[in-house]
């Protein structure tokens, strides 16, 4: 079964938990990262995704659709054509920051693909444009960060 | 603190110095400058000197102080050019500031103490940059380069060792060496100046000038030692308890060349800025083959990146022969980082601007030597939190450039050795180490500033953070002393 067949059986509850559980298994790749990383920068940059993470992991457990404003960010495309690093422990800050911006951007065109699919339902389109909208968010925030350290003269 | 305000040796009117026009510098033919690696700004002349400090309208309240990292006193200097004391001018710039042969030259003065001229708010400002370059050459010509010494002090009996010779390390090492302390520079490097000798070419700033500025400093009883690796060499535990140094000042700069990760990097001929510049600076490339190192000449070297290391590197191809050299930028010329006569200069030699283009991928062939890079068109976006407009990838603008040879010049971050090898010293997540507003570090007796604090920043800030450090550093043996006597 397909994800869009899933999210057709399931009421609002379970689909909030299946995109808790998405936030959650990102905080766990991140704490692995972080336990193995070899030097101190790394650690900090996996801490600071494990907070944002877990942020919003909480975000979802309280969420009203009445209280969504809708306010798409930017897509400011920095990372998106350059290589994707793999995990690993010798990671360099620069290179989490690329794989974090790039999981963001992909989990946004899954969460904005669902909310397209599902336009015919109100709760549930507006629900995964929010995930979207957040995601993309996440993602202008990492690239802002990436473009003032990694290249202020680029 | 109200400042006295300097003896006035102008002789104009007040109402006819603002129509005398600043003075321009003399410098190379550009068509000529851009096959050789002299200076290219030749200095004003005295008979020009005197004219410049006459702009000085001698503000009640001169806001071109505040407007230096490290406070020159600059209308006192000014009124000493007027007088044609043009020693006691230096000696005035020297109060505060040990290399200002260095940053008469390198000083962004246009968005510093230029920018707050009082004159500049409708003419343009009086010419401080060309001014402090002027007397501190003509200290180093007529002055036997050290200008007026200072009474030898009485020795301290403590040691302090400075990591680095790069202008924060020369700030600190000028400072203590006055309070008569001890002081031993450590470079890793085969010449002293840190940035200033392997990231600033000659046609810049002359390597006399600074072999000069470090012969001053061991006039007045400063050692340097070179070829010494603080973390490898010797450890900074070792030089403290091993070499009994009291404590320690870390100015290491940010020497490690960030690159852009896209596919194609490790191509041959795809050169980082720090790299490229080096081997042409430190390594006399450009005396190829009376110096043996290999840089390619290009048919078309591109540079990425907007800033001043980018325009170094730009007019350095340029000089060793590339038949066409491109600054390839994804923003407009209107975001660049790079000074404006820095821009103008690279304009004059012929290099060509292609801007609101990005690389996204460098194309070898089967030998592994980079013949083409894959670019992508951008457009403006909103501005970011500098300020500056966001470039915009236009999605299927790609297209293809002929190319032989690519320098990355989009920013420097700061070597990890220190921090691998003394893990008790604080990083934040970028690796700069962590010190306070005088530079104290989470080691006890360790003292950091400049770049590797602040990240890439300007040779005066880094002095400025290393005058601060240094009078930490004078604070802390004072009180080690009061505490063990």
């Amino acid at each position: 079964m397909n994800l869009k067949d899933q999210i057709n059986s399931m009421d609002m509850d379970d689909i909030i938990q299946m995109c808790v559980h998405q936030e959650q298994q990102a905080i766990d790749l991140y704490t692995l990262a972080k336990d193995q990383a070899r030097n101190e920068s790394s650690r900090q940059k996996f801490q600071e995704l494990i907070d944002m993470e877990t942020k919003h992991k909480v975000a979802l457990q309280n969420f009203e659709i009445e209280n969504y404003i809708e306010l798409p960010p930017a897509d400011l495309k920095v990372t998106d054509y350059l290589m994707e690093p793999v995990l690993g422990v010798t990671m360099t800050t620069q290179e989490i920051l690329i794989l974090a911006a790039k999981r963001e951007g992909k989990t946004a065109t899954m969460y904005q693909d669902l909310s397209d699919h599902f336009s015919m339902d109100k709760q549930l389109s507006t629900f995964f444009q929010m995930m979207a909208d957040e995601e993309l968010r996440h993602k202008h925030d990492l690239e802002t960060e990436y473009e003032n350290e990694f290249m202020p003269e680029g | 603190m109200i400042r006295e305000k300097p003896q006035s040796f102008n002789t104009v009117a007040l109402k006819e110095r603002l129509t005398i026009p600043r003075q321009s510098m003399p410098e190379q033919d550009p068509f000529i400058r851009s096959t050789n690696f002299f200076e290219v700004n030749l200095g004003l002349t005295p008979e020009q000197a005197v004219i410049e400090a006459q702009r000085c309208i001698e503000c009640k309240k001169p806001t071109c102080m505040d407007g230096c990292p490290v406070n020159i006193k600059i209308p006192d200097f000014i009124q000493l050019i007027c007088k044609k004391d043009f020693l006691g001018a230096a000696e005035k710039i020297m109060e505060d500031n040990s290399l200002p042969a260095v940053c008469g030259r390198v000083c962004p003065q246009e968005t510093q103490c230029e920018e707050v001229c009082l004159v500049g708010k409708r003419f343009e400002p009086v010419a401080i940059g060309r001014l402090e370059r002027f007397v501190a050459d003509y200290a180093m010509e007529n002055g036997n380069g050290s200008v007026k010494e200072t009474q030898i002090p009485q020795p301290s009996g403590q040691k302090v060792a400075i990591v680095g010779s790069g202008p924060a390390g020369l700030a600190v090492a000028s400072d203590l060496i006055k309070e008569g302390h001890e002081v031993t520079v450590f470079e890793a490097l085969h010449e002293f100046g840190g940035v200033l000798v392997y990231g600033i070419p000659e046609f810049r700033l002359p390597k006399t000038i600074l072999r000069q500025e470090v012969a001053n400093l061991e006039a007045k009883g400063v050692k340097f030692i070179k070829n010494f690796i603080v973390g490898r060499t010797m450890t900074i535990q070792e030089l403290m308890e091993e070499e009994g140094y009291d404590s320690v000042f870390l100015g290491l700069g940010a020497g490690l060349p960030r690159f852009m990760n896209i596919p194609g990097e490790n191509l041959n001929g795809v050169y980082s800025a720090n790299e490229f510049l080096t081997r042409s600076n430190l390594m006399r490339g450009y005396e190829f083959p009376e110096w043996d190192t290999p840089l390619y000449r290009a048919k078309h070297a591109i540079i990425v990146g907007g800033g001043n290391t980018a325009m170094d590197a730009v007019r350095t191809a340029k000089r060793l022969g590339a038949e066409k050299a491109s600054i390839v930028y994804r923003r407009s010329e209107e975001e660049m980082p790079a000074r404006n006569e820095e821009i103008h200069h690279a304009k004059e030699e012929g290099v060509e601007f292609l801007n609101l283009v990005n690389p996204i991928e460098f194309i070898g062939d089967d030998q592994g030597n980079v013949v083409a890079a894959k670019c992508l068109r951008m457009e403006l976006g909103e501005p970011d939190d500098s300020g500056r407009r966001r470039p915009i990838p236009m999605e299927g603008s790609e297209f293809i450039m002929v190319v032989d040879m690519v320098v990355i010049a989009v920013g420097n971050g700061s070597n990890p050795l220190i921090s691998q090898t003394n893990p008790e010293i604080e990083t934040n997540k970028w690796g700069n180490i962590v010190a306070d507003a005088d530079g104290r570090t989470s080691m006890d007796a360790v003292f950091a500033g400049g770049d590797i604090v602040s990240g890439g920043a300007t040779v005066i800030l880094a002095m400025g953070a290393g005058r601060k450090s240094a009078a930490a550093i004078n604070e802390y043996l004072k009180s080690k002393v009061g505490s063990s006597a």
